[in-house]
């Protein structure tokens, strides 16, 4: 399924924090009233970017990136201070009731069930807060039952609840009014192996069958890339990559890495732009060469290699997505 | 309008199902509230004891003043738990979690959240102290003294409720308040157990015109009462409660709807 282009819309969006430098106690308080003092902190800073229906956006960045943030302005919970969110038609922030009826939020370290009742009673309020007509609740309440195995606790109390199945209890709550965009701010997190791999099936199927938009923030590469079709990295505040998740490598994964196991343990000339690490291993016989495939030509190395020494056995490598992701992170490349 | 009414029915049968997970420490709560209050009363009344009266105030007319805390206090709660408590729902990003219902943010607050025990607590003693008193201290229970009771009542808990919401608007810039609070409301509400008139002009200036508790207790006390210490204050003071209230709770309300659009969420 596709849908329509522009589904989401941000355009030159801007969000600074006050941060407030205050004295301690009553009269620090009270002087503050008078004189206040204040620093300004970009969180989001000048952001622009589209969604079309149905996508299924991962969203990263390292901490204090701004990720929160944008997800709150996209949500309505916070105006942006400058530049234009539009989603679906609704300016989020301004027609907060009716836009979110539309929407699904699942913040992955803040439940929105209530602790002491079974995850049922939960269900229930939702139902009256949202005004879902009895028979779509039904549909839902039993399809996502079924989807996510959740039949054995759902009558239990969630402070009961293991954390995998308290996330599986909180998605199925951002979903049961049907919403058409649904935000998930890691929803990984400390689930297990197994219980990870139920929520990504799941989130994958839905956002295929209903054709849902979905944005999906998270620390954890696996949900990302076994979950998203396109990525959007921003870090203090600005965006620094936005398209599909192979195109990472393209961009920046230029730096390839050879192991070559040599047949004795040569003392290797060295090379210009490339670099030779001795590995631990066999001996010393198995070497590792590190370089940039812009600047240097694969068939010229090996050649290199192969007129001079007896060789074993060879292995190239591309870096991991996650790595460079790491290192993007880390501003290693640009 | 009946979604809202059946929206407040889920609300407080999802509060009621909470409290009763935890009955014995629900039934506790009231009873702790109840005793805890109680203190503070019985040392007064022994207090008084001493000195028959105060400032002309015998010890049934006492009771009465601080009845009339009670029992607003009572009814505020089982409204106003929410804007009581809304520093905390800020801090904990429960607020995010109104922001995205599709709901009206005020009556989130004051719906999703009541304190029942506390109330029961807190209005069950101020119950028991109008029972002990109201017989003692000469008021007639005609129709236009209940009205004006009534009125009283109503305008005492608006009173409160707005310093509440003032307050709980405050968060939005401050994030933590409860220092302010403690001043502004919980020590303004210790002087509001004893006639103003015994206070310090300063005192009795900040309890009728900054923190108006003597709306909430002193006035409609005197309507009912007639001590002659109410000769210092102007006689309409003794009708304006229930403007007071409103007055304050709508000033307080427009205070709330500018502040919204500078929330700042609580971070992560």
């Amino acid at each position: 399924m596709s849908g329509k282009e522009g589904y989401i819309e941000v355009k030159n969006v801007s969000k600074r924090f006050k941060v407030n430098k205050r004295a301690n106690g009553i009269p620090g308080m009270i002087a503050n009233m008078f004189r206040p003092k204040f620093e300004y902190k970009h969180a989001v800073n000048d952001i622009s970017f589209s969604i079309k229906q149905g996508e299924m956006i991962g969203f990263i960045g390292p901490n204090g990136a701004g990720k929160s943030t944008t997800i709150k302005m996209l949500s309505g919970i916070l105006y942006p201070d400058s530049g234009e969110i539009v989603v679906n038609g609704y300016k989020p922030y301004e027609d907060r009731k009716e836009y979110v009826g539309n929407i699904g939020v699942v913040f992955g370290q803040k439940s929105q069930l209530q602790w002491d009742l079974p995850v049922i009673d939960s269900f229930e309020l939702l139902k009256a807060i949202y005004r879902i007509p009895e028979d779509k609740y039904k549909k839902n309440l039993e399809r996502f039952t079924e989807m996510l195995d959740m039949s054995g606790f759902i009558n239990q109390p969630v402070r009961q609840l293991s954390l995998g199945q308290r996330m599986r209890a909180d998605i199925v709550a951002a979903l049961l009014h049907s919403p058409q965009i649904v935000f998930f701010d890691e929803p990984t997190i400390g689930v297990d192996v197994v219980g990870k791999e139920t929520i990504r099936n799941f989130i994958r199927e839905l956002n295929k069958e209903d054709n849902i938009t979905m944005i999906f923030t998270t620390h954890d590469m696996q949900d990302i890339e076994k979950v998203c079709d396109r990525l959007i990295i921003i870090d203090k505040g600005s965006k620094i990559y936005d398209g599909k998740l192979l195109g990472i490598r393209e961009k920046y994964g230029t730096t390839r890495q050879l192991d070559v196991e040599f047949v004795e343990n040569y003392d290797v000339a060295p090379i210009e732009k490339v670099t030779i690490q001795e590995l631990d291993e066999l001996d010393g016989r198995k070497k590792r060469f590190i370089f940039e495939n812009r600047e240097v030509q694969i068939d010229e190395l090996m050649n290199t290699l192969l007129s001079g020494y007896a060789i074993r056995d060879i292995n190239i490598s591309e870096p991991e997505i996650e790595s460079l992701i790491r290192k993007i992170y880390n501003g290693e490349v640009s | 309008m009946n979604d809202a009414i059946h929206m407040i029915g889920v609300y407080t049968k999802t509060i009621m199902k909470s409290w009763f997970q935890y009955k014995v420490d629900a039934v506790l709560r009231s009873l702790a509230v109840f005793l805890r209050e109680s203190t503070g009363i019985i040392v007064v009344y022994f207090t008084l004891l001493k000195f028959d009266t105060l400032n002309g105030w015998n010890i049934n007319e006492m009771l009465f003043l601080f009845s009339l805390l009670f029992v607003t206090y009572g009814i505020l709660i089982l409204f106003f738990t929410g804007l009581r408590d809304f520093s905390g729902t800020v801090r904990s990003g429960n607020f995010d979690r109104f922001i995205l219902r599709p709901r009206g943010l005020l009556f989130q607050i004051i719906f999703v959240n009541a304190d029942w025990f506390a109330a029961i607590g807190h209005g069950g003693l101020g119950i028991l102290l109008f029972v002990l008193s109201a017989g003692k201290v000469g008021v007639v229970w005609t129709p236009a003294n209940i009205i004006y009771y009534l009125f009283a009542i109503a305008g005492g808990v608006l009173i409160q409720g707005a310093i509440f919401l003032f307050l709980a608007t405050l968060n939005i810039y401050l994030l933590e308040t409860g220092s302010l609070k403690e001043v502004f409301y919980w020590n303004a509400r210790k002087f509001a157990g004893y006639p103003i008139s015994i206070f310090h002009k300063v005192i009795q200036a900040g309890m009728i015109y900054v923190v108006p508790f003597a709306f909430v207790n002193y006035f409609p006390a005197q309507f009912l009462l007639r001590k002659e210490d109410m000769a210092a204050y102007p006689e309409i003071y003794l009708y304006l409660t229930p403007v007071v209230g409103v007055g304050m709770y709508l000033l307080a309300y427009l205070f709330w709807r500018v502040s919204l659009k500078h929330y700042k969420s609580s971070g992560n």
